[in-house]
Protein backbone atom coordinates (compact mmCIF):
# COMPACT_ATOMS: atom_id res chain seq x y z
CA UNK A 1 0.00 0.00 0.00
CA UNK A 2 1.14 3.37 -1.21
CA UNK A 3 0.33 6.56 1.37
CA UNK A 4 0.77 8.43 -2.49
CA UNK A 5 1.11 7.90 -5.90
CA UNK A 6 1.78 10.94 -8.00
CA UNK A 7 0.29 10.54 -11.25
CA UNK A 8 2.51 12.36 -13.88
CA UNK A 9 6.67 13.24 -14.02
CA UNK A 10 6.90 16.14 -14.88
CA UNK A 11 8.64 19.10 -12.51
CA UNK A 12 5.45 18.99 -10.75
CA UNK A 13 5.16 15.66 -9.66
CA UNK A 14 8.77 15.30 -9.48
CA UNK A 15 9.55 18.06 -6.93
CA UNK A 16 6.31 17.07 -4.88
CA UNK A 17 8.26 13.69 -4.81
CA UNK A 18 11.32 14.70 -3.95
CA UNK A 19 9.51 17.35 -1.33
CA UNK A 20 8.13 14.99 0.58
CA UNK A 21 10.36 12.46 0.72
CA UNK A 22 12.57 14.89 2.54
CA UNK A 23 9.74 15.52 4.89
CA UNK A 24 9.78 11.42 5.53
CA UNK A 25 6.29 11.21 4.49
CA UNK A 26 6.03 7.32 3.75
CA UNK A 27 6.05 5.52 0.55
CA UNK A 28 5.83 7.29 -2.52
CA UNK A 29 5.55 6.00 -6.18
CA UNK A 30 5.20 8.65 -9.29
CA UNK A 31 3.75 6.81 -12.44
CA UNK A 32 5.14 8.75 -15.30
CA UNK A 33 2.92 7.19 -19.15
CA UNK A 34 6.64 8.94 -21.62
CA UNK A 35 9.79 9.49 -19.63
CA UNK A 36 9.86 12.17 -17.19
CA UNK A 37 9.99 15.50 -18.57
CA UNK A 38 8.15 14.64 -21.66
CA UNK A 39 5.24 16.45 -21.40
CA UNK A 40 5.65 20.63 -21.10
CA UNK A 41 8.56 20.71 -18.80
CA UNK A 42 11.40 19.61 -21.28
CA UNK A 43 9.82 22.15 -23.65
CA UNK A 44 9.87 25.40 -21.50
CA UNK A 45 12.33 27.96 -21.41
CA UNK A 46 12.83 27.94 -17.67
CA UNK A 47 12.25 31.73 -16.93
CA UNK A 48 11.72 32.74 -13.36
CA UNK A 49 10.40 35.38 -12.08
CA UNK A 50 7.84 37.23 -8.86
CA UNK A 51 6.89 39.83 -10.90
CA UNK A 52 3.53 39.55 -11.71
CA UNK A 53 0.71 41.43 -11.15
CA UNK A 54 -1.86 39.47 -8.99
CA UNK A 55 -0.97 38.68 -5.44
CA UNK A 56 -1.35 35.34 -5.48
CA UNK A 57 1.57 34.85 -8.64
CA UNK A 58 3.56 37.57 -7.09
CA UNK A 59 3.37 36.03 -3.36
CA UNK A 60 3.60 32.40 -4.29
CA UNK A 61 6.69 33.52 -7.17
CA UNK A 62 8.45 35.06 -3.95
CA UNK A 63 8.37 31.77 -2.26
CA UNK A 64 9.32 29.86 -4.95
CA UNK A 65 12.33 32.03 -5.72
CA UNK A 66 13.61 31.37 -1.93
CA UNK A 67 13.02 27.53 -3.14
CA UNK A 68 15.00 27.68 -6.23
CA UNK A 69 17.69 29.14 -4.25
CA UNK A 70 18.07 26.50 -1.55
CA UNK A 71 17.75 23.88 -4.70
CA UNK A 72 20.73 25.31 -5.74
CA UNK A 73 22.45 24.72 -2.39
CA UNK A 74 21.07 21.19 -1.72
CA UNK A 75 21.43 19.38 -4.94
CA UNK A 76 23.42 22.14 -7.23
CA UNK A 77 20.64 22.98 -9.11
CA UNK A 78 21.48 24.87 -12.39
CA UNK A 79 19.82 27.69 -11.24
CA UNK A 80 20.86 31.45 -11.51
CA UNK A 81 19.08 34.96 -10.63
CA UNK A 82 20.32 36.64 -13.35
CA UNK A 83 16.80 39.09 -14.10
CA UNK A 84 14.43 39.81 -16.62
CA UNK A 85 14.78 42.55 -19.16
CA UNK A 86 11.42 44.04 -20.59
CA UNK A 87 12.86 46.16 -23.81
CA UNK A 88 10.41 48.83 -25.09
CA UNK A 89 11.05 50.48 -28.69
CA UNK A 90 7.59 52.26 -28.66
CA UNK A 91 6.72 55.11 -26.21
CA UNK A 92 3.29 53.32 -26.07
CA UNK A 93 5.01 50.35 -24.33
CA UNK A 94 7.32 52.26 -21.69
CA UNK A 95 3.57 53.65 -19.69
CA UNK A 96 2.56 49.60 -19.78
CA UNK A 97 5.62 48.68 -17.93
CA UNK A 98 5.79 51.71 -15.61
CA UNK A 99 2.30 50.35 -14.92
CA UNK A 100 3.58 46.79 -14.30
CA UNK A 101 6.05 48.19 -12.13
CA UNK A 102 3.60 49.84 -9.81
CA UNK A 103 1.94 47.14 -9.17
CA UNK A 104 5.17 44.93 -8.47
CA UNK A 105 6.29 48.19 -5.79
CA UNK A 106 3.12 47.58 -4.12
CA UNK A 107 4.53 44.10 -3.49
CA UNK A 108 7.92 44.70 -2.16
CA UNK A 109 9.29 43.83 -5.69
CA UNK A 110 12.50 45.63 -6.72
CA UNK A 111 11.73 46.29 -10.47
CA UNK A 112 13.15 49.42 -11.86
CA UNK A 113 13.76 51.26 -15.46
CA UNK A 114 17.03 51.23 -16.75
CA UNK A 115 19.14 52.73 -18.81
CA UNK A 116 21.14 51.67 -22.01
CA UNK A 117 24.66 51.49 -19.91
CA UNK A 118 23.00 48.93 -17.47
CA UNK A 119 21.83 47.01 -20.88
CA UNK A 120 25.04 46.82 -22.07
CA UNK A 121 26.24 45.41 -18.96
CA UNK A 122 23.92 42.87 -18.39
CA UNK A 123 22.89 42.00 -22.33
CA UNK A 124 26.29 43.11 -24.05
CA UNK A 125 24.87 41.08 -27.62
CA UNK A 126 21.36 43.21 -27.20
CA UNK A 127 21.33 46.65 -29.35
CA UNK A 128 20.08 49.48 -28.06
CA UNK A 129 19.68 52.06 -30.74
CA UNK A 130 16.06 51.71 -31.04
CA UNK A 131 15.17 51.40 -27.67
CA UNK A 132 12.76 53.67 -26.06
CA UNK A 133 13.44 51.78 -22.24
CA UNK A 134 13.59 49.23 -20.50
CA UNK A 135 12.67 47.31 -17.09
CA UNK A 136 14.55 45.08 -15.01
CA UNK A 137 13.68 42.50 -12.17
CA UNK A 138 16.85 41.75 -10.32
CA UNK A 139 15.09 38.78 -8.29
CA UNK A 140 13.67 37.29 -11.59
CA UNK A 141 16.17 33.99 -13.13
CA UNK A 142 16.58 31.01 -14.76
CA UNK A 143 16.71 27.35 -14.44
CA UNK A 144 18.05 24.25 -16.72
CA UNK A 145 14.52 22.21 -17.07
CA UNK A 146 16.99 19.02 -17.53
CA UNK A 147 19.18 19.61 -14.55
CA UNK A 148 16.25 20.69 -12.46
CA UNK A 149 14.21 17.72 -12.86
CA UNK A 150 16.79 14.96 -13.11
CA UNK A 151 18.55 16.42 -9.67
CA UNK A 152 15.20 15.87 -7.67
CA UNK A 153 14.52 12.89 -9.84
CA UNK A 154 17.81 11.35 -8.45
CA UNK A 155 17.51 12.79 -4.80
CA UNK A 156 14.15 11.47 -4.20
CA UNK A 157 15.09 7.99 -5.78
CA UNK A 158 17.58 7.82 -2.95
CA UNK A 159 15.46 8.35 -0.38
CA UNK A 160 13.32 5.67 -1.51
CA UNK A 161 10.57 7.34 -3.70
CA UNK A 162 9.68 4.79 -6.47
CA UNK A 163 9.27 5.60 -10.03
CA UNK A 164 7.42 3.71 -12.89
CA UNK A 165 8.20 5.42 -15.93
CA UNK A 166 6.47 4.17 -19.53
CA UNK A 167 3.05 2.76 -18.03
CA UNK A 168 -0.22 5.07 -18.00
CA UNK A 169 -2.50 5.38 -15.50
CA UNK A 170 -5.46 5.25 -17.16
CA UNK A 171 -8.06 6.05 -14.22
CA UNK A 172 -8.16 7.38 -11.02
CA UNK A 173 -9.56 4.70 -8.56
CA UNK A 174 -12.54 6.28 -6.80
CA UNK A 175 -14.83 4.54 -4.13
CA UNK A 176 -17.37 6.11 -2.21
CA UNK A 177 -16.63 9.77 -2.64
CA UNK A 178 -12.67 9.14 -1.82
CA UNK A 179 -9.55 8.33 -4.02
CA UNK A 180 -8.24 4.68 -3.20
CA UNK A 181 -5.11 4.59 -5.66
CA UNK A 182 -4.81 4.27 -9.54
CA UNK A 183 -5.63 1.52 -12.34
CA UNK A 184 -2.80 0.54 -14.77
CA UNK A 185 -3.22 -2.01 -17.44
CA UNK A 186 -6.47 -3.17 -15.59
CA UNK A 187 -4.57 -3.65 -12.43
CA UNK A 188 -5.58 -2.06 -8.73
CA UNK A 189 -2.55 -0.16 -7.42
CA UNK A 190 -3.87 0.99 -4.00
CA UNK A 191 -2.79 4.01 -2.52
CA UNK A 192 -3.92 6.34 0.86
CA UNK A 193 -3.73 9.41 -1.15
CA UNK A 194 -3.27 10.29 -5.26
CA UNK A 195 -1.79 13.18 -6.71
CA UNK A 196 -2.55 14.53 -10.51
CA UNK A 197 0.21 16.64 -12.23
CA UNK A 198 -0.29 15.55 -15.40
CA UNK A 199 0.11 19.49 -16.91
CA UNK A 200 -2.07 19.33 -20.24
CA UNK A 201 -3.49 15.67 -19.66
CA UNK A 202 -4.56 16.25 -16.71
CA UNK A 203 -7.86 17.24 -17.71
CA UNK A 204 -8.19 13.64 -20.12
CA UNK A 205 -7.52 12.07 -17.34
CA UNK A 206 -10.05 13.46 -14.78
CA UNK A 207 -12.28 12.90 -17.58
CA UNK A 208 -12.68 9.44 -17.25
CA UNK A 209 -13.83 9.81 -13.83
CA UNK A 210 -16.44 12.19 -14.53
CA UNK A 211 -14.41 15.01 -12.80
CA UNK A 212 -14.34 18.24 -15.03
CA UNK A 213 -11.36 20.62 -14.47
CA UNK A 214 -11.76 24.32 -16.39
CA UNK A 215 -8.30 23.39 -18.36
CA UNK A 216 -7.80 24.10 -22.33
CA UNK A 217 -4.61 22.71 -23.66
CA UNK A 218 -2.94 25.51 -26.20
CA UNK A 219 -0.17 24.98 -27.98
CA UNK A 220 2.69 27.36 -27.99
CA UNK A 221 6.26 27.12 -30.10
CA UNK A 222 9.98 27.55 -28.96
CA UNK A 223 12.75 27.84 -31.30
CA UNK A 224 16.72 27.07 -30.48
CA UNK A 225 19.87 28.44 -31.70
CA UNK A 226 23.58 27.12 -31.83
CA UNK A 227 24.99 27.50 -28.51
CA UNK A 228 27.32 30.62 -27.77
CA UNK A 229 29.44 32.54 -25.25
CA UNK A 230 28.02 35.00 -22.97
CA UNK A 231 25.21 36.90 -25.29
CA UNK A 232 22.92 38.59 -22.45
CA UNK A 233 22.26 37.12 -19.06
CA UNK A 234 18.37 38.02 -18.49
CA UNK A 235 15.73 36.16 -20.11
CA UNK A 236 14.92 39.34 -22.22
CA UNK A 237 10.80 40.25 -23.75
CA UNK A 238 10.11 42.53 -26.37
CA UNK A 239 6.90 44.43 -24.77
CA UNK A 240 5.37 45.02 -28.25
CA UNK A 241 5.02 41.35 -29.02
CA UNK A 242 5.26 39.42 -25.76
CA UNK A 243 8.63 37.54 -27.43
CA UNK A 244 10.89 36.23 -25.45
CA UNK A 245 14.37 34.73 -25.34
CA UNK A 246 16.56 33.50 -23.17
CA UNK A 247 20.39 32.30 -23.40
CA UNK A 248 20.76 28.45 -21.71
CA UNK A 249 22.78 27.44 -19.25
CA UNK A 250 24.95 25.51 -22.42
CA UNK A 251 24.52 28.70 -24.69
CA UNK A 252 22.04 28.36 -26.68
CA UNK A 253 19.20 31.17 -27.19
CA UNK A 254 15.61 29.79 -26.75
CA UNK A 255 13.21 31.96 -27.94
CA UNK A 256 9.30 32.05 -28.13
CA UNK A 257 6.23 34.51 -29.35
CA UNK A 258 2.63 33.67 -29.17
CA UNK A 259 1.00 32.72 -32.47
CA UNK A 260 -2.77 32.28 -33.50
CA UNK A 261 -3.29 28.46 -32.30
CA UNK A 262 -6.81 26.61 -31.11
CA UNK A 263 -7.68 25.31 -27.80
CA UNK A 264 -7.07 21.71 -27.74
CA UNK A 265 -4.79 22.22 -31.29
CA UNK A 266 -2.51 19.59 -31.99
CA UNK A 267 1.03 20.25 -31.54
CA UNK A 268 2.28 20.75 -35.25
CA UNK A 269 4.65 23.14 -36.42
CA UNK A 270 4.84 25.70 -38.18
CA UNK A 271 6.71 28.03 -40.43
CA UNK A 272 4.97 31.12 -39.69
CA UNK A 273 5.95 30.95 -36.03
CA UNK A 274 9.92 30.58 -36.78
CA UNK A 275 9.30 33.91 -39.08
CA UNK A 276 7.42 35.57 -36.70
CA UNK A 277 10.16 35.12 -33.62
CA UNK A 278 13.27 35.45 -35.99
CA UNK A 279 11.38 39.02 -36.88
CA UNK A 280 11.21 40.37 -33.70
CA UNK A 281 14.48 39.48 -32.20
CA UNK A 282 16.46 40.45 -35.34
CA UNK A 283 15.68 43.71 -34.15
CA UNK A 284 17.22 43.38 -30.65
CA UNK A 285 19.71 40.70 -32.04
CA UNK A 286 21.56 42.19 -35.33
CA UNK A 287 23.41 39.22 -35.69
CA UNK A 288 20.82 36.76 -35.29
CA UNK A 289 19.98 36.63 -39.62
CA UNK A 290 23.26 34.82 -39.37
CA UNK A 291 23.12 31.87 -37.00
CA UNK A 292 21.67 28.63 -37.43
CA UNK A 293 18.41 26.96 -36.02
CA UNK A 294 19.23 23.72 -34.36
CA UNK A 295 15.83 22.97 -33.12
CA UNK A 296 12.12 23.93 -33.08
CA UNK A 297 9.27 21.69 -31.20
CA UNK A 298 5.61 22.97 -29.84
CA UNK A 299 4.56 22.58 -26.28
CA UNK A 300 1.26 22.87 -24.19
CA UNK A 301 0.19 25.97 -21.93
CA UNK A 302 -2.76 24.49 -19.82
CA UNK A 303 -4.95 27.17 -19.53
CA UNK A 304 -7.43 28.38 -17.06
CA UNK A 305 -10.24 31.12 -17.09
CA UNK A 306 -8.32 33.29 -14.91
CA UNK A 307 -4.40 32.24 -15.98
CA UNK A 308 -3.53 30.82 -12.61
CA UNK A 309 -2.75 27.38 -11.35
CA UNK A 310 -5.14 24.79 -9.84
CA UNK A 311 -3.62 23.88 -6.84
CA UNK A 312 -4.62 21.86 -3.85
CA UNK A 313 -7.93 18.78 -3.23
CA UNK A 314 -10.23 18.06 -5.85
CA UNK A 315 -13.31 18.56 -3.94
CA UNK A 316 -15.34 16.88 -2.93
CA UNK A 317 -13.54 13.73 -3.04
CA UNK A 318 -11.50 12.94 -0.46
CA UNK A 319 -7.57 12.17 -0.47
CA UNK A 320 -7.28 13.25 -4.23
CA UNK A 321 -4.91 15.99 -5.04
CA UNK A 322 -4.20 18.14 -8.11
CA UNK A 323 -1.86 20.43 -9.24
CA UNK A 324 -2.20 21.87 -13.19
CA UNK A 325 -3.37 25.16 -14.73
CA UNK A 326 0.12 26.86 -14.18
CA UNK A 327 -1.09 28.77 -18.21
CA UNK A 328 2.62 28.84 -18.89
CA UNK A 329 4.15 29.44 -15.46
CA UNK A 330 4.56 25.33 -14.20
CA UNK A 331 8.23 25.29 -14.18
CA UNK A 332 8.54 28.60 -12.02
CA UNK A 333 5.76 27.37 -9.83
CA UNK A 334 7.39 24.11 -9.05
CA UNK A 335 9.43 24.60 -5.86
CA UNK A 336 6.59 26.29 -3.92
CA UNK A 337 3.39 24.13 -5.14
CA UNK A 338 5.17 20.77 -4.08
CA UNK A 339 5.56 22.77 -0.81
CA UNK A 340 2.04 24.05 -1.11
CA UNK A 341 0.53 20.70 -2.12
CA UNK A 342 2.91 18.52 0.28
CA UNK A 343 0.68 20.61 3.28
CA UNK A 344 -2.42 19.79 1.87
CA UNK A 345 -1.47 16.03 2.29
CA UNK A 346 -0.06 15.63 5.17
CA UNK A 347 -2.03 18.74 7.40
CA UNK A 348 -5.01 19.29 5.10
CA UNK A 349 -4.68 23.16 4.45
CA UNK A 350 -2.56 25.01 2.29
CA UNK A 351 0.69 26.80 3.92
CA UNK A 352 -0.52 30.14 2.46
CA UNK A 353 -3.41 31.88 1.59
CA UNK A 354 -2.66 32.46 -1.53
CA UNK A 355 -2.28 29.06 -2.60
CA UNK A 356 -5.39 28.35 -0.83
CA UNK A 357 -7.31 31.15 -2.79
CA UNK A 358 -6.37 28.35 -5.88
CA UNK A 359 -8.45 25.76 -5.04
CA UNK A 360 -10.33 24.21 -7.67
CA UNK A 361 -13.95 25.17 -6.26
CA UNK A 362 -13.19 28.60 -6.90
CA UNK A 363 -14.09 28.35 -10.24
CA UNK A 364 -17.76 27.00 -9.09
CA UNK A 365 -18.06 29.31 -6.14
CA UNK A 366 -17.45 32.18 -8.52
CA UNK A 367 -14.39 33.17 -6.66
CA UNK A 368 -11.81 33.54 -9.56
CA UNK A 369 -8.23 35.42 -8.82
CA UNK A 370 -8.22 38.83 -10.30
CA UNK A 371 -5.62 40.50 -12.07
CA UNK A 372 -4.73 43.92 -10.26
CA UNK A 373 -4.71 45.59 -13.07
CA UNK A 374 -5.33 45.18 -16.63
CA UNK A 375 -2.69 47.15 -18.66
CA UNK A 376 -2.80 47.70 -22.29
CA UNK B 1 29.81 11.14 -29.24
CA UNK B 2 29.11 14.65 -29.81
CA UNK B 3 28.70 17.06 -26.82
CA UNK B 4 32.00 15.11 -25.95
CA UNK B 5 29.86 12.43 -24.27
CA UNK B 6 31.86 9.04 -23.87
CA UNK B 7 30.42 5.29 -24.02
CA UNK B 8 31.54 4.86 -20.06
CA UNK B 9 29.13 8.32 -19.74
CA UNK B 10 26.34 6.18 -21.07
CA UNK B 11 27.00 3.14 -19.17
CA UNK B 12 26.55 5.09 -16.04
CA UNK B 13 23.62 6.79 -17.32
CA UNK B 14 21.87 3.70 -17.48
CA UNK B 15 22.60 2.42 -14.26
CA UNK B 16 21.66 5.33 -12.81
CA UNK B 17 18.11 4.98 -14.34
CA UNK B 18 17.89 7.02 -17.54
CA UNK B 19 16.70 3.69 -19.54
CA UNK B 20 15.50 5.38 -22.74
CA UNK B 21 16.76 7.15 -25.45
CA UNK B 22 14.75 10.31 -25.04
CA UNK B 23 15.70 10.90 -21.50
CA UNK B 24 19.89 10.09 -21.89
CA UNK B 25 19.96 12.76 -24.98
CA UNK B 26 18.31 15.02 -22.23
CA UNK B 27 20.17 13.56 -19.48
CA UNK B 28 23.61 13.94 -21.20
CA UNK B 29 23.11 16.03 -24.26
CA UNK B 30 23.70 13.45 -26.49
CA UNK B 31 22.05 14.42 -29.57
CA UNK B 32 21.83 17.49 -29.03
CA UNK B 33 24.92 19.35 -31.08
CA UNK B 34 25.67 20.26 -34.75
CA UNK B 35 24.70 16.70 -35.88
CA UNK B 36 21.54 17.03 -33.81
CA UNK B 37 21.71 13.03 -33.08
CA UNK B 38 22.11 11.63 -36.67
CA UNK B 39 25.75 10.10 -36.03
CA UNK B 40 25.10 9.64 -31.97
CA UNK B 41 21.86 8.30 -31.61
CA UNK B 42 22.26 5.15 -33.52
CA UNK B 43 25.39 4.80 -31.57
CA UNK B 44 23.43 5.02 -27.91
CA UNK B 45 20.77 2.74 -29.06
CA UNK B 46 23.49 -0.03 -29.34
CA UNK B 47 25.15 0.44 -25.72
CA UNK B 48 20.88 0.61 -24.34
CA UNK B 49 20.08 -2.35 -26.20
CA UNK B 50 23.00 -4.19 -25.01
CA UNK B 51 22.82 -3.28 -21.25
CA UNK B 52 19.23 -3.82 -21.15
CA UNK B 53 19.05 -7.20 -23.10
CA UNK B 54 16.33 -6.05 -25.72
CA UNK B 55 16.75 -5.79 -29.40
CA UNK B 56 17.64 -2.63 -30.63
CA UNK B 57 14.52 -2.58 -33.08
CA UNK B 58 12.36 -3.02 -29.56
CA UNK B 59 14.19 0.47 -29.12
CA UNK B 60 12.22 3.57 -29.99
CA UNK B 61 14.45 6.05 -31.66
CA UNK B 62 14.32 10.07 -30.81
CA UNK B 63 11.65 12.23 -32.03
CA UNK B 64 12.78 14.51 -34.73
CA UNK B 65 13.07 18.01 -33.92
CA UNK B 66 13.24 20.60 -37.21
CA UNK B 67 15.10 21.23 -39.43
CA UNK B 68 16.39 18.74 -40.24
CA UNK B 69 19.96 20.08 -40.46
CA UNK B 70 20.93 23.83 -38.67
CA UNK B 71 19.71 26.41 -41.02
CA UNK B 72 20.47 29.88 -40.53
CA UNK B 73 18.12 32.51 -39.63
CA UNK B 74 18.05 34.72 -42.09
CA UNK B 75 16.23 32.06 -44.62
CA UNK B 76 13.20 32.16 -42.37
CA UNK B 77 13.14 35.70 -42.37
CA UNK B 78 12.07 35.60 -45.86
CA UNK B 79 9.08 32.81 -45.21
CA UNK B 80 6.03 34.36 -47.27
CA UNK B 81 3.55 31.46 -46.48
CA UNK B 82 2.93 28.80 -43.85
CA UNK B 83 2.76 25.22 -45.64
Amino acid sequence: MYDLIIVGGGIIGVSLAFKLAEQGFGKILLVERNYLGSGSTFRCAGGIRASFTSREHIVLMKRSIELWGELKEKLGVKYSRSGYLWLTHREEDLEKIKGYMRIHHMFGLDTRLVGEDFVKEVAPYVDTSKMVGALFDPLAGKASPFDSLYKQFLAAKSLGVEFLVGKEVTRIDIENGAAKGVLIDGEKIPARNVAVTAGAYSVYLLERNGIKIPLTPVPHHAALTEDFGRLFDPLIIDVASGAYAVQTFHGNVLMGVDVEEKPFGELSVKLAFLEKVVSVWSKWLPWLPNVNILRYWPGYYEMTPDHHPIIGPVTPIENLYIATGFSGHGFMMAPVVAEEVASWITSGRPRSQEAGNLVLSRFEEGKTVKELAVIG
Amino acid sequence: MCERVTVEDVERAIDMGFRDVESLKRYLRIGMGPCQGRYCVPIVLGILSRKLGVPVEKLSYVAIRPPLEPVPVRLFLRVKKDV
